[in-house]
């Protein structure tokens, strides 16, 4: 597919997505792994800004714990705190051993083979709420091109926040962004569970809840409070234990 | 980055620790940095029984003694998951607390506002606030709602695994509890001690505090299987042989 069909389908896919009660981690998830193949890069991340000004990871192309582990650094510093500060694109900023500007983000970021990065601001009437990180492996520059395509999924995923509200007064935003924060939150203690009955990694625990949700035409957040929630009758929870059925 | 805001409860919450007040310190907190009438703070308990943690006067302890022998209110939705705000107790609108409204307003209340204490799927409670004329919260009020809403959920865990050795404002300093392997940690305890994912939570909590390790390392131990329950006796055996792949 070329790029512009992949955007296309991306929209198409959104639009079908974007109906009552979807589920903001699921949709999140769904647009950074688009990001990755319509921009050529290898990671993708969104980061929304907490009440305590701090950023939180919401979601990303990838959940293994080595790519969420360069979103946790970013609590405290790197790309996305620079982006979401000065609501300021980040763009092809190479990542040098001797770069001084993110003493505990480059080491590692380099370290799991990164080469670049990039990172969006995710602004609404202008507020800067978040941002969307890019990584990519390779040498090589983004074209103008490129971040038209990336800053515009970022405006989407910021859309996307909002969910149905009809007025976007800053009570709504603040109640979706708080929401979409603790989404995150259910999901990680719920893959702890899971992991923990399964005897498997946190990123197949997140597939499991997340194939689980698709076949019950469930949403994410609202299967894993379920399964935070049962958490003394582990009887109900005897499904995840088992290999997973496809 | 810290928020502004942020620094104004701190230095708020300084000055009131310093005055000497304990457990209902963070009522008085809230009432202040709100400018409010009254701020109270309400417990879910493990049977689903509401209780009242601290109320910052007269007016909000018995507004919060109302609700809790009702049974409905603000805080009660509140502890449910929503955030409740009821601008007018004497406007005629639907039949939400048809008993708690005249009663709420005699003795003193005329809009009130709900917001849940929550860290994932873990429901502590709600905040509760008062104001004795009609009216909605403005859009810094409503923020700080957010924001204060959060410093009570890090605030009670703190204070329910036995204190924090630094204090408080040290303990809500850090950002570990935005740290996704906490959450997963404390899902993993769940079903490693058979208990609730909130007591899996206070219990890493209490035991970063006791071996005077910071709840992030603790967390990724956990995560890594290099720490973990006894099923029984639910007592930390460290340095489990082999470990988890992750």
């Amino acid at each position: 597919m070329n790029r512009e069909s992949l955007l296309i389908a991306t929209l198409v896919e959104l639009a079908d997505n974007l109906v009552d009660d979807y589920d903001i981690i699921d949709v999140l998830s769904v647009l950074t792994q688009r990001c990755v193949e319509a921009v050529d890069v290898d990671a993708a991340g969104v980061m929304l800004a907490s009440p305590m000004g701090e950023l939180q990871f919401v979601a990303s192309s990838s959940e293994s714990m080595t790519v969420l582990e360069l979103f946790q650094i970013q609590t405290n510093e790197g790309p996305c705190v620079d982006c979401y500060r000065d609501g300021l694109a980040i763009t092809n900023h190479e990542l040098r051993e001797a770069d001084g500007r993110w003493p505990l983000f480059t080491p590692r970021a380099l370290a799991l083979g990164f080469r670049a990065v990039h990172s969006l601001p995710m602004r609404l009437r202008g507020r800067t709420i978040g941002a969307l990180n890019l990584f990519r492996t390779h040498q090589g520059s983004l074209t103008d091109d490129d971040v038209i395509v990336a800053q515009g999924l970022a405006d989407v995923a910021t859309i996307a926040i909002l969910q149905h509200r009809s007025t976007i007064d800053s009570d709504a935003l603040n109640i979706q962004l708080s929401n979409a924060l603790n989404s995150r939150i259910i999901i990680e203690q719920a893959k702890g569970m899971i992991s923990e009955l399964a005897n498997c990694n946190m990123d197949e625990a997140f597939n499991r809840l997340r194939s689980h949700a698709r076949n019950h035409n469930e949403g994410l957040t609202a299967l894993a409070t379920r399964v935070v929630n049962k958490a003394l009758n582990s009887n109900d929870l005897d499904e995840w234990v088992a290999p997973q059925r496809t | 980055m810290t928020v502004p805001r942020l620094l104004d409860i701190y230095a708020i919450m300084d000055r009131v620790e310093h005055a000497g007040s304990d457990g209902v310190a963070l009522c008085a907190v809230a009432a202040e940095f709100m400018a409010l009438d009254g701020a109270a703070i309400a417990l879910i308990s493990n049977d689903e029984d509401l209780m009242s943690l601290c109320t910052s006067n007269h007016s909000a302890s018995a507004l919060m003694d109302l609700e809790i022998a009702l049974g409905e209110g603000p805080a009660v939705d509140a502890s449910r998951g929503d955030v409740i705000e009821d601008t007018d107790l004497l406007a005629a609108s639907d039949a939400t607390w048809s008993t708690y409204r005249p009663e709420a307003v005699a003795l003193g209340a005329r809009a009130v506002f709900g917001y849940p204490v929550r860290l994932g799927a873990i429901r502590f409670g709600a905040l509760s606030l008062f104001r004795n004329r009609p009216g909605p919260l403005d859009a810094g009020q409503a923020s700080d709602a957010y924001l204060m809403a959060s410093v009570i959920s890090r605030a009670i865990l703190a204070e329910q695994a036995g204190g924090s050795p630094g204090g408080l404002v040290g303990e809500l300093n850090g950002a570990s509890m935005l740290d996704f392997r906490v959450h997963q940690a404390a899902g993993m305890l769940a079903i490693q001690g058979s208990m609730s994912v909130k007591d899996a939570l206070v219990l890493l909590r209490a035991h970063a505090f006791g071996i005077g390790s910071q709840l992030s390392d603790l967390a990724e131990r956990v995560v890594t299987g290099t720490t973990r329950l006894a099923p029984d006796s639910r007592e930390w055996i460290d340095d489990v042989a082999g470990g988890r792949d992750e």
